[in-house]
């Protein structure tokens, strides 16, 4: 009786809410109730939905993903999730679908003679664990590495982090990361001594201007930008493109303005002399939270190995800084970067005006860049001179590409400079990891060893013996990929592949791990505006799949170091996150607890005493600022932000008479990053088939290309075959062409360059010449 | 005489300077408003354009603010009357206000920024692509309803609604073409949008964040297969 | 046991504090409308009684400008 009085008494409470709606919608036609979204699933009524974030990019959307049967049937938008309130892009909506693939790696692969061979995964990892142990014994510390990504979870991140630095004692981890966000971290590094942005996307919101650097951000980052055209529609605010490119953003924008491929950092300078030259500068900001700083010049691009390089910086006076900018005036600069006097004029107006609030977006163009780092800093220059920062509305933001690049690759730090919290270099740091892993502080080496770019040339020259990648697939993603794809061929190096489905990278190993997708096991990812988001595991994944931190736990048992690793495996996940947040314990970093992030659509750190902290280095917001002032840039000793000086320096390559066509690769909203999960989902490959390459309508009318001819262009590193595509998707600047990368059937990164920005290490995938022949 | 010749060339001068200033900022003008076309072959030409998508026309209705008339609404049925087959043109189906022009001026005054019209007691449809002009190259009146001779014109079955959807709950793709079509919220927003086609977000705006065409225009699109994989298969 | 829904209008600008005055709430659930001002309240109490005192805590709601009554529903007590 109990049970029908109850199911009555929710009958009448659901119609009396659906006539408070009825009512609600007479009086608000197009009203919407985040529960009613929830739900109104059509048919399916028994799916059971769990929250998470999305898998793919760092906006970190919330999803619920509704399950039936065991089995994931059904996607949508999280409505209380503060980042996308509800709404998807269509990778995010889909995302579940790759999983059913019929490619995918159920259990483990090993070569023998020369072909692959179906392995018990716990064989499989004795192999792994006997190879490595063997390496080590045979060749030192150094001959073994591994090379993980930003779309690892945290604890994933944090096992492989303690497994290398803390268990064998080797610097040799580095990631994927290293070729989208290093310049965004040595970016923020130098300029205020703090990782990662210090607003968050409520931000959106309140600006009057976004500015958008090399950003196309209707696709790269499509919910963030419907948020900003809702408030264009609705109050008005103003979008500006500035970019190479002409892009589906451009279109949507107010104004697009286009540059020459590396004359941003001219344009940057340009608008701080104009806003110094106009008595634009925030005197009072600039006095009390700046200092102004300059390092060294000529600084190369990292082409040959083992490449050097250590910044001297040294501080000046404004009126050095001043007196520097001189070459910058708008004239002199429109002459070569393609924008004219007026629109940069125009551009120095908007971050001028007093009473405009300005965001200042970028992405991949800013940091994949041979100067990603003074790029950074020069975007910081024109917010700090305005004292534009740190507030509701007035910000620089840079946006990551990864799921985590964030949570985990930069703030559990899985770089062969980092420790969960600070650097290898500094003692200090070495202790509080040695007290916290429990091993001794010796054991963690204090020099840095290979970056991404130098670990793939280490493994080329045969230095490095034995290699472990997990959840990235580098030989599609990483530049110059005609040097690496034979080198990791070569015998003198072992492969081990951990992946979800097989990849060129995988094609290359010598065992292949078979691992659980996102929602085949428990995690925590960090997104773009330093917000923490928890799953719990949904599915079970087909075969031996197994989780990737388990994984690397497995061999690290196998080792010997089992004692570092008292993790269940249940319950790893939850006892490597409350391990790790002691690393960041504090008002500066304090990470929120595991029961808030389960219960809550995501939390943002410095989480302290209970809340969220949304704007850094503001005494309002920010409990951690202690200098009595407004603002405190407590990442410095001094609580003082740094303007540095930095002059336009030209790329690593510019197109000549043999090579005469810039070449920029990029992304499209269909596919995520190297497309190994996206293009096994129907819907996304049926609506992006192929990779193509981008001509100007003039270019091609000179070289007499058509629209779908099959177009080969070459660099001086490799070539690769691709239709044309004129006027579709993107218009390139006249003497530029751009190509996707998530092909890989259509491999560019044969033909890209690995140049990279010295203090970063950061490769820039933006700028290489080319030549161009129809096949 | 000096004085006077003097004048002369000095018009004489203006009017060239004059002519020559004229026609260069004409050039100018024509060259920012030009988007070149290049012939173009079909094949494999799978990326539908972003012309227009973004566009829309000084006057038009607020997504936001769209009304909503039961009364005057347009089905998807009598939306396919109007056209021999899914994505053919659609003929005009009311009389035409000036036989003479060519369309432009005449059919825009109502059909670029939409809006009810009192004569014809409906809402007019918005054109996806203002900027081309010359209507009636493309749609014509219908002024008889029989026939020269009767044909077997076989049927073409139009893209159903409510069967879009990759998963349950998903956006739905876009069944059909679009190519001079781009503008999505042309055909599917506002009060001459067909009922079972009007979308609930109009104010969302970049639709192709979340719907993407899957319809094929020459050749099928085959699964994802790995050309270059040559080992371990 | 009465069941009755609300249409809620807070005061302009104050819509956060309203839905989490009434969540606070533990007869009451909120239905927060997205994309306008407005919230969807339903109430489930015990008895008439308990009803009233109900309604004076809300009506006590700082944040609260406007409760429109839309729907009651009372069955029989067993």
């Amino acid at each position: 009786m109990y049970n029908s009085l109850s199911t009555r008494r929710s009958f009448i409470k659901k119609m009396a809410k659906l006539s408070a709606m009825t009512a609600a919608a007479s009086m608000f036609p197009g009203i919407l109730f985040a529960s009613e979204q929830e739900q109104g699933i059509p048919n399916g009524a028994d799916l059971e939905w769990k929250k998470g974030p999305c898998r793919f990019c760092g906006v970190g959307c919330g999803i619920l993903v509704g399950t039936e049967n065991g089995k994931a049937v059904a996607v949508k938008g999280d409505p209380n999730s503060a980042v996308n309130k509800g709404l998807l892009c269509v990778k995010g909506y889909h995302q579940t679908m790759c999983i059913q693939s019929k490619d995918r790696l159920t259990h483990a692969l090993v070569k023998k003679n020369g072909k692959y061979v179906q392995t018990p995964i716990q064989e499989a990892l004795d192999i792994v664990a006997n190879k490595m142990k063997e390496t080590i014994d045979a060749h030192g510390k150094d001959s073994v590495a591994m090379y993980t990504s930003g779309q690892s979870t945290i604890p994933e991140g944090y096992v492989a982090s303690k497994f290398m630095k803390g268990a064998i004692g080797t610097n040799n981890l580095d990631c994927n990361a290293r070729l989208c966000m290093a310049s965004a971290v040595t970016g923020f590094l130098t300029t205020f001594g703090a990782d990662e942005p210090m607003g968050c996307y409520e931000d959106i919101d309140h600006a009057d201007y976004f500015i958008t650097w090399g950003n196309n951000m209707a696709e790269m980052h499509p919910v963030l930008f419907s948020r900003m055209l809702e408030q264009k529609s609705k109050r008005g605010a103003k979008i500006i493109d500035f970019a190479t490119r002409t892009s589906r953003s451009s279109t949507a924008s107010d104004r697009s303005i286009l540059f020459e491929p590396q004359t941003d950092l001219a344009v940057a300078n340009a608008i701080c002399y104009e806003i110094i030259n106009n008595g634009w500068v925030n005197n009072s900001f600039v006095e009390k939270h700046c200092n102004f700083s300059k390092g060294l010049t000529n600084i190369g691009y990292g082409v040959e190995d083992k490449f050097k390089f250590a910044d001297k910086p040294e501080k000046i006076d404004f009126s050095a800084y001043k007196a520097f900018l001189k070459e910058y005036s708008p004239e002199k600069v429109a002459k070569y970067s393609g924008v004219s006097v007026k629109d940069i004029k125009y551009l120095a107006s908007i971050y001028g005006d007093p009473n405009k609030k300005v965001v200042s977006y970028w992405c991949m163009g800013m940091n994949q860049h041979t100067r990603g780092t003074w790029m950074n800093n020069l975007v910081y220059n024109i917010h700090l001179l305005t004292g534009k920062i740190s507030q509701p509305g007035n910000g620089p933001f840079s946006l990551t590409g990864q799921p985590s690049a964030c949570g985990t690759a930069r703030e559990v730090g899985t770089f062969t400079h980092k420790l969960p919290k600070g650097v290898v270099t500094n003692p200090k740091n070495r202790e509080l990891a040695a007290k916290i892993w429990k091993v001794p502080v010796e054991r963690i080496p204090s020099k840095p060893t290979y970056h991404a770019t130098e670990m793939f040339r280490a493994v080329d020259r045969g230095d490095i013996k034995f290699i472990w990648t997990q959840v990235t697939n580098p030989l599609v993603s990483l530049p110059k990929t005609s040097r690496y794809r034979p080198g990791m061929e070569k015998k003198s190096c072992f492969v081990v592949v951990s992946d979800v489905f097989p990849t060129p990278t995988s094609d290359v190993a010598d065992v292949i791990l078979p691992a659980s997708w996102h929602i085949e096991k428990s995690g925590l990812y960090g997104n773009s505006e330093r917000r923490t988001q928890h799953w719990d595991k949904m599915v079970e994944g087909p075969g031996e799949t197994t989780p990737d931190a388990w994984m690397t736990i497995q061999v690290a048992k196998r080792m010997g170091y089992g004692d570092l690793f008292p993790y269940s495996e249940e319950n790893h996940v939850e006892e490597i996150y409350n391990e790790y947040r002691q690393f960041h314990e504090g008002a500066k970093h304090g990470m929120a607890p595991l029961e808030v992030l389960k219960k809550e659509s995501g939390a943002i750190w410095p989480y302290v005493n209970g809340k969220s902290t949304q704007w850094r280095f503001n005494a309002k917001y920010d409990p951690a600022c202690s200098n009595g002032e407004a603002f405190d840039f407590y990442g410095k000793p001094d609580g003082r932000a740094v303007i540095w000086q930095r002059p336009y320096e030209p790329p690593a390559e510019s197109p000549d008479s043999e090579y005469p066509y810039w070449l920029n690769t990029g992304r499209v909203i269909e596919h995520w990053h190297t497309g190994s999960m996206t293009r096994r989902i129907p819907v996304l490959h049926k609506a992006m088939p192929s990779a193509y390459i981008e001509f100007h309508p003039d270019d091609a009318k000179a070289l007499a290309i058509r629209n779908g001819e099959q177009i080969k262009v070459t660099s001086r590193r490799g070539s690769c075959v691709l239709p044309a595509s004129i006027n579709e998707r993107g218009l390139p600047t006249k003497g530029q062409v751009f190509v996707p990368f998530f092909d890989e059937n259509m491999l560019i990164n044969d033909v890209t360059l690995d140049a990279f920005c010295p203090i970063s290490k950061e490769p820039d995938y933006k700028k290489c010449a080319v030549k161009i022949e129809k096949v | 005489m000096k004085k006077r010749l003097g004048i002369i060339s000095l018009f004489v001068m203006l009017f060239i300077a004059f002519i020559t200033i004229w026609n260069f900022s004409y050039e100018k003008g024509m060259e920012e408003g030009y988007v070149p076309v290049l012939e173009e072959s079909p094949n494999n030409s799978y990326i539908p354009a972003e012309r227009g998508v973004f566009e829309r026309s000084e006057f038009a209705l607020e997504y936001s603010s769209m009304p909503v008339d039961k009364n005057h609404e347009r089905s998807l049925d009598s939306y396919y009357d109007n056209r021999a087959y899914h994505g053919a043109p659609p003929s005009i189906p009311h009389p035409i206000k000036e036989e003479k022009s060519l369309g432009g001026n005449t059919c825009l005054q109502c059909h670029q920024n939409g809006g009810f019209v009192e004569r014809l007691n409906a809402y007019a449809p918005v054109s996806p692509h203002p900027e081309m002009v010359n209507c009636r190259q493309c749609h014509v009146a219908q002024n008889s309803n029989t026939l020269f001779k009767p044909a077997n014109l076989a049927q073409v079955h139009a893209p159903k609604v409510g069967v879009n959807n990759a998963m349950i709950g998903t956006p739905p793709m876009i069944p059909h073409q679009i190519q001079m079509r781009e503008n999505c919220l042309a055909c599917h927003a506002g009060p001459a949008a067909p009922k079972e086609i009007r979308v609930t977000h109009p104010e969302r705006v970049n639709c192709r964040q979340c719907h993407l065409p899957t319809d094929r225009i020459v050749s099928e699109i085959t699964p994802f297969t790995r050309t270059n994989s040559h080992k371990n298969e | 046991m009465p069941i009755k829904s609300y249409l809620a209008h807070p005061h302009d600008g104050q819509k956060a504090e309203l839905v989490k005055a009434l969540s606070d709430i533990e007869a009451c659930e909120v239905m927060p409308a997205t994309n306008e001002n407005i919230l969807v309240v339903v109430t489930d109490t015990l008895d008439d009684a308990s009803e009233e005192i109900l309604k004076e805590q809300i009506d006590k709601i700082q944040s609260l400008k406007l409760l429109a009554l839309v729907s009651g529903f009372n069955s029989p007590q067993n």
